[in-house]
């Protein structure tokens, strides 16, 4: 949680301390307890319940829909999702890097080129799917240039696959690593790397050896706030990929709404948030410093 | 105007009621469902204010509903949902004294399948689901066994929805769209899963613009989407497959928590109103329930063929129905196999 | 060059709908240039209604979130809350529509003894609980990098906690704080899913709007309307940071 014991321990000279550290958590914690825990109790208690008719839940109670999640059928889905997201992952950070980099080391504008970053997310999701779409298509801009200068003579097979599912999941989460990418590196003192180089480093070894591991809490950061709704995503794959695939955010989708089966989804959903909760507390031993 | 409604909102509900004086309606409809005269019409008339807002799947107002404390008037569930509703208690059981233009309904929908007596619900709209395609493809896909040829160049869509998948193999192997009967959903999932190869994609409204550009050659899809495809490109066709085929219907109905019912019945009978009904099909291109609007259509519209089909075609399709728990989910587990086959 | 690139790949779709909202047809085939969009957005009522919805819904929830998840994040950097920060994860590793199912049981159920109906009021709270975790995470980021020595200072010259934190921590922070705020403010603007269960009969958002839509085509004036939103945005934004470097 703390980056080190030295700042875990870290307190107040002479000072009550906590009595501030209280107050700051109470909001937070109350938001907590009663918008997110209350309603996930009521989400385990209907993992616990028979299906109701109609979707909804009944009694009697029963640990069924726990036994049905454990079947390789949905293993096998989760285990693409976590491919999927993974790689989705890799991605934004490769691409985000350099940009959060950029923007933190201009000289002006910094403010101006991050909003620009985050501009084309106020406009809604699906209607940029829609827009992806229209131009990777058979008939979509990218295939009909490519054919106009001879390139090519059948159009590209863009969409509808898993390439075109990373991409839709890359483009709608790239943001969200180059925030916390940006707000680590914009603080990061730039006479750092002025010593390193001084000191012979080359700038990609400068880059690799004091830039990258000062920023590794952003790089944790972005890249859990990409992988987790990466794993639930379920719009880009039904549209970028066409539906033929599935993925465990699909799953669950379908559990709440076609399949009108809530009990089954609470289990699924729960069973899916205890295990990235597990990759991620990998992740922090890994780092040994995470959050 | 919305800064009132945000702080009655934040001021809860009951501040809501006292303050407001002007006779309310909240209505929850399907996107398209009405022209763009007709709310303000009703409001001009009746003296009246309505809420009227959209939903994008029936799920999701089922969800809401169901709590009988939604704050909705009137809703437009599908066939496949009322009885549903019904069983959950939700509907106000219509009088027939209220509703004076009911005798406009078409006659197979003055005794629906779904609400035979129309004790629970008016039917509004209609639709089916067939085959939108190109009329340059060499094959003409008559029947849904067309889908499993090669003679697309895997240029073929499917519906994302596994009733609709489930209902076009059901009906291909000569059963009932609504089957519950695991060994026929088998061989139906067995039958998704080899044509799955020959499919570019499982995709629902979002293909019409596919079909338009020429991306796409057969699409399965619904009447009043492909109506719209067809409108907009002249090299398209529509057919109801020989084997049969679904139908599906829209329907009005009165919640029972509803606070304004008098109003909601007046909303009911205003939109049976002939001319009422016929300008929303005139300008929404859907497929209207009412007998009496479809007299006002003018001839072309009257007559299409892909929003009314004729009798004959009619007979070969199906209703959809709400299916008991025990078959929603053997079908739910196929459809996941089939999407991760 | 890379940079470039970067923000090209951002921009693509944008300038597909740019043209798409020029366009005379209303499905996605070329036919010839029109402002008709444009104009068809302003006597589209309930299409207004739901931006001003969206609008209100995001801001409201963004200041409450990022003021209370930046004093969150402070705290959470001093000591350890394990309780607060597992919750805070759990919260962001729960898919979507379990939130939106569980927030609605939730508020069904303290209704039947509140008297009240769903609305903006409960759209308003679910999106703070869903934006809380962003905030704390990019506060926590930041913090990371923060050296404790300059509160040190700050106490040393005779100055109390809370001044410490308004006048040495906040300051800083603030970087990471509006990096936040834009998170919480996107996310929560284009929220559909959980929205859409926890509203009520007189909060319905764009992106509920556009859901809706898709069924039957989404018509080129939400294209219009999208266009008109970013760049309405993105203006404010710019002209904001001029103020603030005056």
């Amino acid at each position: 949680m703390c980056s080190g014991e030295s700042k875990t321990n870290y307190q107040f000279p002479g000072t009550k301390v906590g009595r501030l550290r209280a107050v700051f958590v109470a909001p937070s914690a109350t938001v907590m307890a009663v918008l997110f825990f209350a309603p996930l109790l009521i989400i385990v208690a209907y993992s616990l319940l028979s299906r109701g008719p109609y979707g909804g839940v009944m009694h009697p109670w029963t640990p069924e829909n726990y036994r049905r999640v454990f079947d390789p059928l949905y293993g096998q889905v989760l285990w693409r999702s976590i491919w999927i997201a993974g790689a989705a992952t890799a991605l934004c950070l490769i691409l985000g890097f350099p940009l959060a980099l950029y923007i933190a080391r201009a000289k002006r504008h910094r403010t101006l080129l991050l909003n620009l970053v985050m501009l084309p997310f106020w406009t809604s999701f699906l209607i940029r799917i829609y827009a992806w779409m229209f131009l990777l298509r058979d008939t979509g801009l990218i295939n009909t240039a490519l054919q106009e200068l001879h390139v090519i003579s059948q159009p590209l097979p863009l969409l509808f696959n898993t390439g075109a599912v990373i991409l839709g999941l890359v483009y709608g989460y790239l943001p969200f690593t180059v925030l916390p990418l940006y707000a680590t590196l914009e603080k990061l003192d730039p006479e750092l790397l002025d010593a390193a180089e001084d000191l012979g480093a080359s700038p990609w070894s400068a880059l690799w050896r004091v830039t990258v591991p000062l920023s590794r809490s952003g790089i944790i950061a972005g890249c859990l706030l990409v992988f987790i709704p990466c794993v639930g995503a379920y719009l880009t794959p039904d549209l970028m990929g066409g539906g033929k695939t599935v993925m465990a955010g699909n799953l669950v989708q379908n559990q709440f709404t076609t399949a009108r089966d809530w009990p089954f989804g609470a289990a699924a959903s729960l069973v899916l948030m205890l295990l990235v909760l597990a990759i991620m507390q990998i992740l922090r031993r890994r780092s040994e410093e995470l959050l | 105007m919305n800064r009132r409604i945000f702080l009655l909102s934040v001021g809860g509900g009951p501040l809501a009621c006292t303050l407001g004086r002007e006779r309310r309606l909240n209505v929850y409809n399907w996107e398209n469902y009405v022209a763009s005269s007709t709310i303000p019409n009703f409001e001009r008339e009746f003296q009246c204010r309505v809420r009227y807002a959209t939903y994008g799947s029936a799920e999701e107002i089922l969800a809401k509903v169901m709590s009988g404390n939604s704050g909705w008037d009137v809703v437009f569930p599908s066939n496949s949902f009322v009885r549903p509703m019904r069983e959950l208690a939700l509907l106000e059981r219509l009088d027939h004294q209220r509703l004076t233009n009911l005798d406009q309904l078409e006659a197979r929908f003055r005794a629906p399948k779904w609400d035979p007596l129309l004790e629970w619900c008016v039917p509004y709209m209609h639709s089916a689901t067939g085959i939108l395609y190109s009329k340059s493809v060499s094959r003409t896909p008559l029947a849904w066994a067309d889908l499993w040829t090669d003679s697309y160049q895997r240029r073929v869509t499917m519906l994302d929805d596994s009733a609709e998948v489930f209902g076009a193999c059901l009906k291909r192997m000569g059963c009932s769209i609504n089957s519950g009967d695991p060994a026929e959903l088998k061989r139906a999932r067995d039958m998704a899963v080899r044509q799955k190869p020959l499919l570019r994609a499982y995709l629902s409204e979002e293909v019409r613009d596919q079909v338009i550009a020429g991306d796409v050659l057969v699409a399965q899809m619904w009447a009043q989407v492909a109506q719209v495809a067809m409108d907009n490109a002249a090299n398209l066709a529509f057919s109801f497959p020989t084997e049969g085929f679904a139908l599906y219907a829209d329907n009005c109905c009165i919640l029972r928590e509803s606070k304004h019912k008098d109003l909601a019945y007046e909303f009911l009978n205003y939109l049976l109103r002939p001319q009422v009904a016929a300008a929303i099909a005139m300008e929404m291109r859907t497929a209207t329930a009412n007998a009496g609007a479809r007299q006002l259509l003018p001839e072309a519209q009257r007559r299409d063929i892909v929003l009314y089909p004729t009798a004959e075609t009619l007979a070969r399709g199906e209703w959809f129905e709400a299916l008991p728990g025990r078959v929603q989910r053997i079908r739910d587990r196929y459809w996941t196999e089939i999407k991760a086959a | 060059m890379y940079a470039a690139a970067a923000y090209l790949f951002l921009y693509a779709p944008l300038a597909v709908l740019s043209v798409f909202s020029f366009n005379a047809s209303k499905v996605a085939m070329w036919r010839g240039f029109s402002w008709e969009w444009y104009r068809s957005v302003f006597h589209n009522e309930a299409l207004l209604e739901a931006t001003i919805n969206s609008l209100i819904i995001a801001t409201v929830a963004t200041i409450i979130s990022t003021a209370i998840g930046t004093l969150a994040g402070y705290a959470l950097w001093k000591k350890r809350f394990p309780l607060l920060t597992n919750s805070l994860y759990l919260s962001l590793v729960t898919p979507e529509i379990v939130t939106g199912v569980s927030l609605l049981a939730f508020f069904e159920w303290s209704f039947r003894f509140l008297h009240v109906q769903l609305g903006m009021h409960t759209v308003i709270l679910a999106h703070i609980s869903f934006c809380l975790a962003y905030v704390v995470i990019v506060i926590l980021a930041r913090l990371r990098t923060f050296d404790p020595a300059l509160e040190e200072a700050g106490l040393d010259l005779g100055a109390n906690e809370w001044q410490v934190f308004w006048r040495v921590t906040i300051p800083i922070l603030l970087p990471g704080i509006v990096a936040a705020a834009l998170l919480c403010f996107t996310v929560s603007f284009d929220d559909y899913v959980i929205t859409s269960l926890v509203a009520g009969v007189n909060s319905e958002t764009l992106p509920m709007r556009i859901y809706a839509m898709a069924r039957k085509g989404v018509s080129p004036d939400v294209n219009a309307l999208s266009l008109m939103i970013t760049a309405g945005l993105g203006v404010f934004i710019l002209l904001a940071g001029r103020l603030e470097r005056r």
